[in-house]
């Protein structure tokens, strides 16, 4: 079983079924401790293709008979925090969602390295204050570092930014994952749960 | 040679410097981050036991904008570190290098070539190394 308040990080590339493996991790975590699931999607729904992959992981949900109490929360995650206890399990998918809508909504701002830093501190604020209060925290997050960043300073920022920001989540998980054609290889702490 | 690699901004040069405590341990920086030409020549190397190379992947990059071939190139390179290493005991090259290869296959050729350069110079570049390790946001995992 797992201790209270651990952190978990979950890595992959587009479909390699790391939401996938976050549910059932998460799952799997709340059966044996007898926890409720939440689930925090940073995803909007602002065009039909969007709206589609949001129902259909709905539907996944809901297949699993398990029951998520699902959370919309496009940014500023802090917000929320009080809502958790130590008898729940919260899933969050995820990071690089909620950074694209912090610096979309900022206009021109996203330039000010100062704005930078005050984003990545309330992201992490954020994210500390839930898994302070709940038993098992899993944040889910993409891997966009793998290829050329290119000369647009927007892409350079954003690249920068989330490596930024998965360094310190590695740093402060318990557990990191590397998810790679639905198979998660251990980064950090070992077997699965 | 050690040949660190993973994708940018993963904290692979922090963990190099932790690594090999490079804040008490004299050595020399090349980055081509900040603009440094791939030293052609090894002789300012000299004075200097420990060297690192930051930025393969620029260096190939503009090795691939030109008409030469760039494996053969970087086999040469390859082969004058390692005898440059050979040459004194205690001497060590690191080489770092973001792996820009894992996204959609470009359509401007030029980025194509680039990106089959960066590919096979890694691989030549694991194979030569006495060390290889990938660095994932931090944590390491050794390859070789």
């Amino acid at each position: 079983m797992a201790e209270p308040s651990t952190f978990i990080f979950i890595s992959g590339g587009v479909r390699s079924g790391k939401s996938t493996f976050a549910e059932e991790l998460a799952a799997e975590v709340a059966q044996q401790s007898g926890s409720q699931l939440h689930y925090i999607a940073a995803g909007q729904a602002n065009d039909p293709e969007m709206k589609e992959r949001i129902e259909k992981h709905k539907k996944d949900r809901l297949k699993s008979g398990l029951k998520w109490r699902t959370w919309e929360q496009p940014r500023n995650l802090a917000e929320i925090a009080s809502s958790f206890s130590a008898k729940d399990v919260v899933l969050f998918d995820c990071l690089t969602t909620l950074v694209n809508n912090e610096l979309f909504q900022a206009g021109e701002q996203w330039e000010d390295p100062r704005f930078q830093r005050c984003m990545i501190e309330s992201i992490s604020e954020g994210i500390r204050q839930i898994k302070g209060r709940c038993q098992t925290l899993i944040v889910v997050s993409n891997e966009v570092l793998n290829e050329p960043i290119g000369s647009s300073e927007l892409v350079f920022t954003y690249s920068k930014l989330m490596g930024v920001l998965h360094q310190e989540m590695a740093r402060e998980a318990n557990q990191a994952f590397l998810v790679e054609a639905g198979i998660p290889a251990a980064m950090k702490g070992g077997e699965k749960s | 040679m050690h040949f660190v690699t993973g994708g940018a901004f993963n904290g692979k040069s922090n963990w190099v410097k932790d690594f090999y405590q490079l804040e008490d341990t004299p050595h020399l920086w090349i980055s081509a981050y900040r603009g440094a030409e791939l030293p052609a020549g090894i002789v300012e190397w000299e004075k200097k036991d420990v060297v690192v190379l930051e930025g393969m992947e620029l260096w190939l990059k503009s090795m691939a904008g030109t008409s030469l071939d760039v494996r053969e190139q970087w086999q040469t390179f390859l082969q004058a570190w390692k005898s440059w290493e050979r040459g004194a005991e205690g001497r060590m090259l690191i080489l770092i290098g973001s792996d820009i290869t894992k996204g959609i296959v470009p359509i401007d050729a030029e980025e194509r070539k680039w990106r089959d350069a960066a590919g096979w110079a890694f691989q030549d570049t694991a194979a030569a190394a006495d060390q290889v390790d990938l660095v994932w946001y931090g944590i390491r995992q050794k390859l070789k």
